[in-house]
């Protein structure tokens, strides 16, 4: 792997973390909020975003591939991605003391809350992208233009 | 091959003449050499030979150790790698967009987001090509005016 790539990698896994910790973060507050208002946590509950956005990120990361897949792989990766997600968070659910399973809302709560999270995650991604494309569609047309007008002997013939 | 060259007075014109008895692989390689170097490429298609100007090219792509060239509406092969019409073309405003192609960024109208974080080039004749989030940083550079890596 080149250098430039590795920061590439670098920079998506950390934009994906912390994207991650803002939205983990909010669904807790959501959930909490609703279903489970009462409870009173100590100051080691400010980890748990940044530990469940680590699953998150390296779940996302083990899946990705550097070849160019087809679009049936892709969403084929997604759903292992989400799926591994998914097993995680509850795994450590079922073995945490602090996250109350043993109330009949809570593992449904938290599956369609990682699922949530996941599909904000992806249209957040998108969106960034498309701004991303804007900025390449605007650069491309300056370019053009510079190359029409005169910077190139080849397409001014 | 005797290979000879000499310098001439500016008031000539320059000249590059191949002498050959058939038409080879080598011959026509240097043929092909010399014309891309004039804004031509000779390439195949239905078994005649034609030159296609490089600022015709829409893309080239590799396929199964094939090169084929992409015009508007027209395909043609080229006997070619893909590296070496890389090479040729780089400073013609081609880009390398993903292991199997390289693009004319002169013949792309906008960008837009593929899946999982590549970008997807639509072009003047309406054809759509994926370029792999390897290559963006380069298409960036290049686009703010750096030279091709």
């Amino acid at each position: 792997m080149t250098n430039g790539k590795r920061k590439e990698l670098l920079i998506r896994a950390l934009r994906l973390y912390t994207l991650l910790v803002t939205l983990i973060t909010i669904l807790m507050i959501i959930l909490g909020y609703l279903l489970d208002r009462d409870r009173v946590f100590s100051y080691e509950a400010f980890f748990s975003p940044l530990f469940y956005a680590m699953i998150g990120t390296a779940a996302t990361m083990i899946t990705r591939s550097d070849k160019e897949l087809s679009v049936r792989s892709l969403i084929i990766r997604k759903i292992i991605s989400l799926l591994l997600i998914e097993g995680a968070i509850i795994l450590i659910a079922l073995s945490s003391d602090t996250i109350p399973t043993e109330k009949s809302w809570v593992l449904p709560a938290l599956a369609l809350g990682v699922f949530t999270v996941f599909i904000l995650t992806h249209m957040i991604q998108y969106h960034i992208d498309r701004k991303e494309a804007e900025k390449i569609s605007a650069d491309l047309i300056r370019y053009q233009e510079k190359q029409i007008n005169g910077s190139s002997t080849f397409y001014s013939r | 091959m005797k290979l000879e060259i000499r310098k001439i007075p500016e008031s000539e014109p320059e000249i590059v003449e191949v002498r050959y008895h058939w038409i080879t692989d080598e011959i026509q390689e240097i043929i092909s050499f010399v014309k891309s170097r004039q804004g031509q490429l000779s390439a195949m298609r239905d078994g005649k030979r034609f030159e296609v100007p490089v600022v015709d090219l829409f893309y080239a792509e590799s396929v199964d150790e094939r090169l084929f060239l992409y015009t508007a509406s027209d395909s043609y092969e080229i006997r070619m790698k893909l590296y070496e019409l890389e090479d040729l073309l780089k400073n013609k405003s081609f880009l390398r967009v993903s292991k199997s192609m390289i693009v004319n960024l002169m013949k792309i109208t906008s960008v837009r987001p593929a899946l999982n974080g590549r970008f997807s080039a639509i072009l003047k004749n309406g054809e759509e090509v994926i370029i792999s989030r390897k290559y963006v940083p380069e298409l960036k550079k290049i686009l703010k005016g750096g030279e091709p890596g």
